[in-house]
Formats: C-alpha cells, sequence, structure tokens
C-alpha cells in the first residue's frame, strides 16, 4: 500500500490583493478562498486515515503558522465547540483551528505592515522545517520498534501578490532545500501578477504550476491539480509551465536581469560588472572589467548599462 | 482480466457491494459516512478520477482521458480503476466520458463539506466532565483482549483450556457458518474444530481478519432478512468514529443496537457500564475499518508492547526463535513448528518435516508459512536479504511439492485411430476446447478431460456420419 | 477407434517407478503412456495414492534427533 501524503498548505493572506480580488470580476473574497481551501484539506484528509496536513500563512512582513496549533497539550476542541454527528471528526479538528487562527492573525494586522510584501520565504522555511520534522522522527523509545514510515510531503502555495525580488536569494535556497528533502512545491497562481520565482520553483522540484483563470471554479482547480499524490501523477497527469522563465535577479539591486554578471569563484549575480564581488571579496581583474564595458576601480558601475 | 496485480482487486467490502443491486447501493450512499468510507476504500487513482469529476455539474460526464499519462501500465491502470468506479455504481461511462452517479456524488460532497442532519457520522454522547474517560490505552487493552481470545479460541480448537474464555455463542455461530471452523458431531453439539480455512484465516494480518469475518456477518445479516443498508451504514459510521469519544446510541435503528450488541463480542465496542445501553465507545479495530492498512491498528504503541511486530528470528538450521509469551502467537507458531522448550520471554522450536506436513494436511500453504514468517520476522532479520534463509523458504517449497508428486485428472483415452489425419482433426478439435490433458502423435492417443468427453464423443459421430 | 475411461497420473519419473512395482503385486494400471503419464483405474486411485505415500515415506529420513 502506498504511504500516507502530508500536505503543507501555504497562504499568502496579504490584505492589499485580497481586497482587490474581492472586487474583481468575478470576484473572491478571502472568506469564500478559505472555505474551498478547507474542502481541499478536507479531501486530502479523506483520501487516507494517516493523511495530515499543516497550513502556513504569508503575511506582510511576517509568516504564521496556523494549523496544526501551537499549544497540542489543551485538548480542548471537543468540550469547547461540542462534536458535531453531521461532520467527520477529523475534518472538524482542522475546520475549528484553522479558521480561528486566520481571522486572528487577519484582525491583528496594522495599517503600516499592509505595505511590506508577505513574508512568504518565512512562511516557505517553516513548511520546510514542519516537513523535516516529520520526515526525522526522534527515534523512538524502544530501538526494536520500527520507526513509522515518512509521509510523502509536498507543499502548496496559494499565490495573490507579484514577485518580491529582494527576497531572491533566500527564496531560491528554499527551493533547493525542498529539491533535497524531494518535496514538490504546487503552484496555484490566484491573481494575475507576474511571478517568475515561483515558476522556478515549482519546475525545479517537479511540482505543479495552475493558474486559475476562472476563479469562480477554483475548488475544481484544486481537486483536479493538487489533490493527486506522488504515485498517482504517474497514471493522471497534472500540469504543469510548458515555458518556464528562468530569469534571476541580481544580488546588488534585487531586480530581474536578462544578462547578468556572474562572479567566477561563488556564482554571485550582478547586473553590472564590478571590481569586487560583494558576497565572496574576490578582486576581478581589471582587464576583465575593461573588456565588460568599463567599470572604475572605485566599484561603481558606469552609466553605460549592460541590460537589455 | 488483464494480468497486472493491483488495479484489478477491490478490497473484500468493495467485492461484496458490486455483486448488490443498484438501488440496495444508492440508498447506501445517501449517508455521507458511508460515502467517505467506501471512497477511501477505492485505490489512489479512482480516488483521483473521483476527485476530478466530484464538483463539475456536468450532465454528460467528462472526457478524462487526456490527462491519462501515455504510457501502457497508467492505460491500464486507469481503465482498472475506471472499471472498479462503474461496478460500484459510483460513476458510468459512456464513450469515454465518465460522469459520477449524483447519489454517490451528492453524498461525498456533503461529507466533504460537512453540515446537514444526516447525523451519519454518530451522535457523541455529552458527559459533564471529560474525568471519567476512557484513555484510548484501554480501549486498545479492550479490543485486543476481544479479539485475540477469539482467535484463541479457534486454535486451540474450540477447546476452551487455558487464561482466555470462550467467545459468546454469536461469535461460535458465525464461525461456524463462514466455514473457519466446524462442529464436530451435530449441530446442537457445542465442540467445534478448526478447518483449513480457518488455518488459512490465522496467518492472515488483523485487518484482513476483521472484514473477512464482517464479510460473513454481512451475508449472515441479509440471510436473517435485516436491511443490509443499515448493516453497512453503520459499519462505515463506525469506521469514521473518533476513537476515545462517548457515543450515543439515541440515533440508531432497532436493527442497529441489535449489531452493537454483536460487535461488543468482536472487541468493536465497548461499553463501560455493561447495564447501559444508550451508550458506547468504539475501539481502534472500529475506527481503522475504513482506513486502506492496518497500519493504524498496528501503529498504536499499547499494541507494540504487546505483541510486538517482529519477534520470530529464523536461522539456517531451521531452528526457530520466537520472542513472545503472547499464547496466541504461540498458539498459531505450533501450528508449523515442533516447539522444544520455553522460556519466560522466549519459545525456541524448529521446523521440521513432519510440522510442516502437519500444517499443510491442515491446509495450510507453504507461502502463508512463509509469508507469516516474513511478516513477523524480528528486526534483527531485516538486516538480510532475503529476510528469511534462502534454504528454509526452498525447504519449505519442496515439502509442499513432494505433496504434489502425483497428480490425477478423471477422464477418457482416445486410441486406435483410423489415420493421421483423423488423429489430427479430432485433436485440434479437442484442443480448442481446452480439453487435452495429454496427447502423443506417434501413438495416436490422447487423454480428454472428463468435462470435455462428450462433445469430443459427438464431434467424432457426426465426423463418421458424414463420411 | 477407441475410447477409454481411466484417470490420467501425472508423476516424476522416480514415483512411476514404484508405482509399476506396486502394479506387479496388484495390477491397477491399465496403459504405460510415456515416462511421466500412466492410466490407471478410477476405483484404484485413491488406494495407490495411499499405497504411494507409505512407499515414500519409507524412503524420507528425518533429522530431528528427538
Amino acid at each position: 500500500m502506498s504511504l500516507p501524503a502530508h500536505i503543507s498548505l501555504i497562504l499568502d493572506l496579504t490584505p492589499v490583493p485580497w481586497a482587490a480580488l474581492s472586487r474583481a470580476s468575478p470576484p473572491l473574497a478571502l472568506r469564500s478562498f478559505l472555505a474551498q481551501a478547507l474542502v481541499f484539506l478536507h479531501a486530502h484528509l479523506a483520501l487516507r486515515n494517516e493523511n495530515s496536513v499543516s497550513v502556513f500563512g504569508a503575511l506582510p512582513g511576517r509568516s504564521v503558522g496556523l494549523y496544526p496549533p501551537v499549544s497540542r497539550g489543551s485538548r480542548d476542541r471537543g468540550a469547547e465547540e461540542g462534536a458535531d454527528e453531521n461532520t467527520f471528526h477529523v475534518f472538524q479538528q482542522v475546520d475549528e483551528g484553522l479558521m480561528r487562527r486566520v481571522e486572528e492573525e487577519v484582525a491583528g494586522l496594522e495599517e503600516v505592515e499592509e505595505d511590506a510584501p508577505p513574508a512568504l520565504v518565512g512562511a516557505l522555511t517553516k513548511s520546510l522545517c514542519y516537513i523535516n520534522r516529520l520526515a526525522n522522527p526522534p527515534p523512538p523509545l524502544n530501538p526494536t520498534d520500527a520507526p513509522p514510515p515518512a509521509p510523502h510531503a509536498r507543499i502548496v502555495l496559494f499565490s495573490v501578490s507579484p514577485d518580491a525580488s529582494v527576497a531572491y536569494i533566500p527564496f531560491m535556497n528554499c527551493i533547493f532545500s525542498a529539491q533535497k528533502l524531494k518535496v514538490p512545491i504546487d503552484v496555484c497562481k490566484i491573481d494575475d501578477s507576474e511571478v517568475i520565482f515561483l515558476h522556478q520553483a515549482s519546475d525545479l522540484t517537479g511540482g505543479a504550476f495552475v493558474h486559475v483563470d476562472q476563479r469562480e471554479a477554483l475548488l475544481q482547480y484544486l481537486s483536479m491539480c493538487f489533490l493527486s499524490e506522488t504515485e498517482t501523477r504517474k497514471t493522471l497527469a497534472v500540469p504543469t509551465q510548458d515555458k518556464v522563465d528562468f530569469r534571476a535577479a541580481c544580488f546588488c539591486h534585487k531586480e530581474i536581469v536578462d544578462i547578468g554578471y556572474v562572479c567566477s569563484v561563488c556564482l554571485s549575480i550582478f547586473c553590472k560588472p564590478v571590481a569586487q564581488c560583494s558576497t565572496c571579496h574576490t578582486n576581478f581583474s581589471p582587464d576583465t572589467l575593461v573588456r565588460f564595458g568599463g567599470v572604475g576601480m572605485n566599484g561603481h558601475g558606469a552609466s553605460n548599462g549592460t541590460t537589455a | 482480466m488483464s494480468g497486472t496485480s493491483q488495479p484489478d482487486q477491490l478490497p473484500p467490502i468493495h467485492s461484496f457491494l458490486t455483486t448488490r443491486p443498484q438501488t440496495t447501493l444508492s440508498r447506501l450512499y445517501a449517508r455521507p459516512s458511508a460515502c467517505l468510507a467506501v471512497f477511501r476504500l477505492l485505490d489512489d487513482v479512482a480516488r483521483q478520477i473521483v476527485m476530478s469529476l466530484l464538483w463539475l455539474d456536468s450532465k454528460t460526464g467528462v472526457d478524462l482521458t487526456a490527462w491519462v499519462s501515455p504510457s501502457e501500465t497508467a492505460r491500464k491502470h486507469y481503465t482498472a480503476a475506471v472499471l472498479g468506479l462503474v461496478r460500484l455504481h459510483i460513476a458510468k461511462e459512456g464513450s469515454g466520458r465518465i460522469l459520477i452517479l449524483p447519489a454517490f456524488q451528492a453524498g461525498l460532497r456533503r461529507a466533504l463539506t460537512g453540515g446537514g442532519e444526516h447525523r451519519s457520522f454518530g451522535v457523541p454522547y455529552l458527559t459533564a466532565g471529560g474525568k471519567d474517560q476512557m484513555t484510548t490505552e484501554q480501549l486498545d487493552d479492550y479490543a485486543l483482549e476481544r479479539w485475540e481470545s477469539i482467535l484463541h479460541f479457534m486454535v486451540s480448537s474450540g477447546s476452551s483450556i487455558g487464561r482466555v474464555p470462550p467467545p459468546s455463542n454469536a461469535v461460535i455461530y458465525l464461525l461456524r457458518r463462514s466455514g473457519l471452523m466446524a462442529s464436530i458431531g451435530g449441530e446442537r453439539n457445542p465442540d467445534s474444530r478448526i478447518t483449513s480455512q480457518g488455518f488459512q484465516f490465522l496467518l492472515e494480518d488483523s485487518h484482513t481478519q476483521l472484514w473477512d469475518l464482517l464479510l460473513q456477518y454481512l451475508a449472515m445479516s441479509e440471510d436473517q432478512g435485516r436491511d443490509l443498508v443499515e448493516v453497512i451504514g453503520f459499519l462505515f459510521m463506525l469506521g469514521s468514529m473518533q476513537l476515545g469519544q462517548e457515543y450515543s446510541t439515541e440515533n440508531l435503528s432497532d436493527t442497529q443496537k441489535v449489531m452493537l450488541q454483536d460487535f461488543l463480542d468482536y472487541g468493536l465496542i465497548y461499553r463501560r457500564d455493561p447495564e447501559d445501553h444508550t451508550r458506547f465507545y468504539p475501539t481502534r479495530l472500529a475506527t481503522t475499518l475504513t482506513s486502506t492498512s492496518s497500519l493504524a491498528f498496528t501503529s498504536s504503541k499499547h499494541e507494540k508492547a504487546a505483541s510486538s511486530e517482529g519477534f520470530i528470528i529464523l536461522e539456517t538450521n531451521y531452528r526457530l526463535y520466537a520472542y513472545t509469551e503472547n499464547p496466541l502467537q504461540i498458539a498459531v507458531l505450533n501450528l508449523f513448528i515442533t516447539l522444544h522448550s520455553r522460556f519466560e520471554n522466549l519459545v525456541v522450536g524448529r521446523l521440521t518435516r513432519e510440522s510442516i506436513k502437519g500444517a499443510l494436511a491442515n491446509g495450510i500453504t507453504a507461502d502463508q508459512i512463509i509469508s507469516y514468517l516474513t511478516v513477523h520476522a524480528h528486526p534483527m532479520m531485516h538486516k538480510n536479504n532475503p529476510i528469511l534463509p534462502v534454504t528454509v523458504q526452498d525447504q519449505i517449497r519442496l515439502w509442499e511439492l513432494e505433496n504434489n508428486r502425483l497428480q490425477s485428472d478423471n477422464g477418457y483415452l482416445y486410441e486406435d485411430f483410423n489415420s493421421q489425419g483423423d488423429f489430427d482433426l479430432v485433436l485440434s478439435y479437442a484442443k480448442q476446447l481446452d480439453v487435452v490433458l495429454w496427447e502423443s502423435r506417434e501413438k495416436r492417443k490422447m487423454f480428454v478431460r472428463e468435462d470435455g468427453h462428450e462433445n469430443v464423443r459427438e464431434f467424432i459421430r457426426r465426423r463418421a456420419e458424414a463420411s | 477407434m477407441k475410447a477409454y475411461k481411466g484417470a490420467l497420473l501425472t508423476c516424476d519419473a522416480a514415483v512411476k517407478q514404484i508405482l509399476l512395482m506396486m502394479d506387479e503385486s496388484e495390477k491397477f494400471i491399465i496403459q504405460d503412456l510415456d515416462d511421466t503419464h500412466l492410466i490407471v483405474q478410477m476405483d484404484q486411485l485413491e488406494r495407490v495414492q495411499r499405497m504411494l505415500e507409505v512407499e515414500l515415506e519409507k524412503n524420507t529420513y528425518s533429522l530431528d534427533p528427538q
């Protein structure tokens, strides 16, 4: 029998794009999005008894873990709300825990924070850490016991904001960690902004990339493209991006470049030739710099830009 | 059917469901918990197909073939999955388009979104204080004890000696009815002995055993004129309950209350106060009914301590060391090994020709013995590849083959054909029927199976008349 | 053309030799087809199988000292 699966959901909860989306046509309010995401989680949990989920939120400037609840000790769900005879008990736990946390976090946002880009990297890192912990459980007390099999984990990332090129380096590091952990990153793009880093994330980790064209059918997208497990994908394919934009952002100004200059020692990327690598402090030979279009020895680029 | 192994195999409960009429299944699917349970027991691809179609409101169905990966195995897997769905009346297929039938669609949607007033997930019994709740360990203890008492009863062939009290008459009746045990003497005689089917049953894992027995229970309930939908619906309701939560019987039908009493005997249900019929706890046996593996049941920490999964060490000299003090496991081992000595936590025995022959005579196959030893091999054995010594495996198989040195088939020998042409013609006809067991062109003789004799004789007579 | 009713025994060559030997004391073989096939009387089948079992048991030696 196949192994249990774990889905780590990353929600972009930035208020500004959500406000825009709720006015767009067709509209998609955060509340209705969350409801559909919950049904998606239910469906995943329904697949197998041993399946599990975790949810992380990316807010402007910070990231939070939304589910599972941090304080595991307090088993308050049953006593507080009263179990419901019309809902599968597993679903109920997720529903209550998640909805409450999202509301708390969104309500707790302050006006000033709203301009900052969402802390996707933070959420991604937390999610990868969580998955890593699942994959490497503490050794059982009784050494003769075989440890429980590690679940197949994958990340499903919902994005509503454009790329934040400032976070290019940490973001790529996340992708590489995911590659190493063999965790596919599925990307569900809900708004229409450009996200070349997310393209790369799904392409490099072997995940699906879906741009939701018809937002009113979000749930259909979710259950058709994002629910199938790694094993199942061998039989029923999932859509990927056929054209992937592999452009990188430069390390000096965090801008996406078409042609970059790469340090021959540490592979850092610059948008202009520089005299010294800012990462590894290698001094480049002045001849080379002249050949690339002439840069003063003080490291300031000349005005003849090289980006096309 | 195609030669691929897994896709065709439906879980036993599904094979049972496919033999029921569509109206029964439609009524069953009106319960969201039943839809969820049936859905969970499907295989991966079938589940994904259902999920892909669940939220579509198309009346004509959808062609999913474009999503299928362009490989031979993927296509086979897909076709098998669709066939399974059609046989379960979950979906129907026409000219490549698949449509989820409304009954199942509505049920599963309801299960996933929650809400409604179907109360098919069990009505929790609300206690004032959480103090006097049963812990999951207590429930596991109870379930394990009940279940092992049944198995132990079987393995000790009905003699209720030993520490374990015999199971109730209802359980014994079910065991006899399912052919796992047979009564000695008349039907009224309380003594039973285990059958070869029963021996095979003992070597299965507990999840399979439970379903085997429950399927027999379903068949029995049907014979007794109970409503199958109520019975299966209740099973699936139990499967979706939460371990450690107490449930109320207020919403149960009379049939289901009777079942509750029966399941008490199997260890699926626990009642804290035997006299209080208004509430019950499901045990782990019940709550893992709908999980696709026995993983959930065996991963219980407590059970591991009690009957640690791997405890058998088998050496190349046929000696077997079993680190267990569980009387059931010792009794099962006793089916096919000769026990020599017994210590506090260790049993030493040996696989011998006699012990294996004895097991074979009981209807246990060599493969079952090997798979039992493999599944229960001690973690230290897992360092070996293969886990069991090859010599021992081969010898067990060879001993089995010894029994099959002589094979006999009844039938008719045809000889003295007039010409080679005659012989060839008759032979080719008999071969088409696939009834030839032996032939020799040189001797112009062939041996035809008993059931093919009529046809072949008729063929020869017609030819004789025609010429 | 003729047809006889009987049981087809499929066995290995060694077993066939034992069967031939047994046949000398009490006839039950109708026809000897080839190295691994015999036709015998159907009503004798059970007795033959039992006798063969006894014969084969004589030729096995148990390693177990106890």
